[in-house]
């Protein structure tokens, strides 16, 4: 060992390298990140899931969702479109800020255009694009506003409205971000479907719900009893083949109904600073409490809050 | 076949210790490596954000990611909406039309459209007593709004009061908010309706 001191060091700065990158770095990027307010609003962004939500994420994590499913939407670029809201009292100036912008349009075309409102003008543009085209229908008394759109391909499937980013997880641990899409990305489900009841049926059995899903069936997540005197009101309603015999229910255990909570709780749609975006989004997902969880699997709607219409401009 | 009479093959002599010898290291593989170095600093200074907790993929910079923030402009509105929902709404209804026994009505109200050196004082500090809304007497108390909310924000939710629900009166700017509270100050008690009365 003539060479004693030189291993060492060698050991010491090869192990405090990574530790400095791995640990040290990232702790000091995003090791603080906190609550912060959404863009354009006083409401405030992430919120803590809700208590049996939090229990559900260790059912996810128990069961190996995160194998096959992940929790991170990527984006590959953003563009800005023009939208025009309102033509304003100037008709015909605003009819040659349109023709100037869009010179393949003919005059009664673009009159036709102008009818259906808001929509885009120009699409895909820079900002500063973006910005010179709003003022030039500006100018001519109409109203228009820029848009930011998020684009890539996770989100023309419809997994998102834009990427994730380290603030949607921070009351996670641990975070299940996944790193297999051998079942679509979950990052926004509860955005795709708010139904309880669906999901219910969907761990149960998968292919009731999705034609020709991959997905195992998670019954034991599910216990079959016998009717004492009344059925119970969270009973799974299934098509013959696969419902219990006469006198008999199947009911989610506890663990099905937290798992579900937490599936309910994944939504990760709010502009933040960070990953700007025009599209207001509805009021942020809310679990069912116990109550409303309990009776989840037979009264579907229950989380119609999630649903609410979005302010989003109309595409042609 | 016999194995016991079979020898086994000779081994080739074995050279005490193998060593590459004196040979230097290639010159193609240094310029490689500075090629890949030089490249790895160009992604590292286009792509990096700087190693800023905000910047992620899609932006390369801070000064990018601002270039796609909402713009300002027609949005104020929007922004003022979102105020309203959030705060406003609980008591006066997202219609503008209050609810009895909690809040008076916006929708016409002579308050809203009335001077806006006196719509600007009401949420800063508060307002308790009686009160003529559309004629109408209340006799409640509205709570101090001014500490939690920031000059923006109240101009927005002003504004959106004044020009909602057939509403048509002036924008008010965040300028003009800004003078009101540095005239009131730190004034912890509610306004009465003489007090408001008095100011033009």
């Amino acid at each position: 060992m003539n060479y004693g001191p030189l291993l060492f060091l060698a050991a010491f700065f090869a192990l405090a390298g990574s530790w400095f990158g791995f640990v040290l770095t990232p702790q000091a990027q995003v090791g603080r990140l906190q609550t912060t307010n959404m863009l354009g609003g006083a409401t405030l962004y992430p919120q803590a899931r809700p208590g049996l939500a939090r229990q559900g994420l260790e059912v996810y994590r128990a069961n190996g969702c995160a194998d096959c499913h992940s929790q991170q939407v990527r984006q590959s670029g953003t563009v800005c479109n023009a939208v025009l809201s309102e033509t304003g009292t100037n008709l015909p100036a605003v009819l040659a800020a349109l023709l100037k912008l869009k010179p393949a349009l003919s005059e009664p075309d673009a009159r036709q255009w102008l009818s259906t409102l808001p929509r885009p003008v120009l699409e895909g543009l820079k900002p500063a694009e973006a910005d010179a085209a709003v003022k030039v229908l500006n100018g001519a008394g109409a109203k228009a506003a820029v848009w930011i759109v998020p684009v890539g391909p996770d989100l023309a499937r419809g997994w998102g409205k834009r990427r994730n980013v380290a603030r949607d997880f921070i009351f996670d641990y641990p975070v299940a971000l996944g790193s297999q899409r051998i079942g679509p990305d979950l990052a926004n489900l509860s955005a795709r479907q708010p139904d309880a009841g669906w999901h219910l049926r969907h761990l149960y059995a998968p292919r009731l719900e999705v034609k020709d899903s991959a997905m195992p069936p998670y019954r034991f997540l599910f216990e079959r009893r016998k009717v004492e005197r009344s059925p119970s009101p969270d009973a799974m309603v299934l098509p013959p083949g696969l419902a219990p015999p006469p006198g008999h229910e199947i009911v989610p255990k506890p663990e099905a109904l937290a798992l579900v909570a937490y599936l309910l709780s994944l939504r990760a749609e709010a502009p933040l600073f960070e990953a700007p975006l025009s599209v207001a989004p509805g009021p942020p997902a809310v679990a069912p409490g116990p109550t409303a969880g309990a009776t989840a699997g037979a009264a579907a709607g229950t989380t119609s809050t999630n649903t609410a219409p979005t302010n989003a401009p109309a595409t042609p | 076949m016999n194995f016991s009479s079979s020898q086994p093959p000779p081994m080739p002599p074995e050279t005490a210790e193998l060593g590459a010898g004196n040979m230097p290291v290639p010159v193609w593989l240094m310029v490689l490596l500075f090629v890949l170095l030089y490249a790895g600093m160009v992604f590292f200074d286009r792509y990096s954000g700087w190693f800023d907790a905000e910047v992620y993929m899609p932006y390369a910079s801070l000064a990018d990611l601002q270039a796609f923030q909402p713009r300002g402009g027609g949005s104020s509105l929007e922004r003022g909406r979102a105020v309203y929902e959030n705060i406003c709404a609980l008591c006066h209804n997202s219609d503008g039309k209050g609810k009895p026994g909690q809040a008076p009505l916006f929708v016409g109200s002579e308050w809203v459209m009335g001077s806006p050196n006196r719509m600007i004082r009401i949420p800063l500090s508060g307002l308790s007593g009686s009160v003529q809304v559309n004629g109408t007497e209340w006799n409640l108390s509205m709570p101090a709004m001014g500490a939690s909310l920031s000059d923006d924000d109240l101009a927005a939710v002003l504004t959106y009061i004044r020009q909602s629900w057939g509403n048509k009166a002036t924008a008010i700017t965040p300028e003009q908010v800004k003078a009101v509270r540095a005239q009131v100050g730190a004034r912890s008690q509610p306004w009465t309706t003489e007090q408001l009365k008095a100011i033009p």
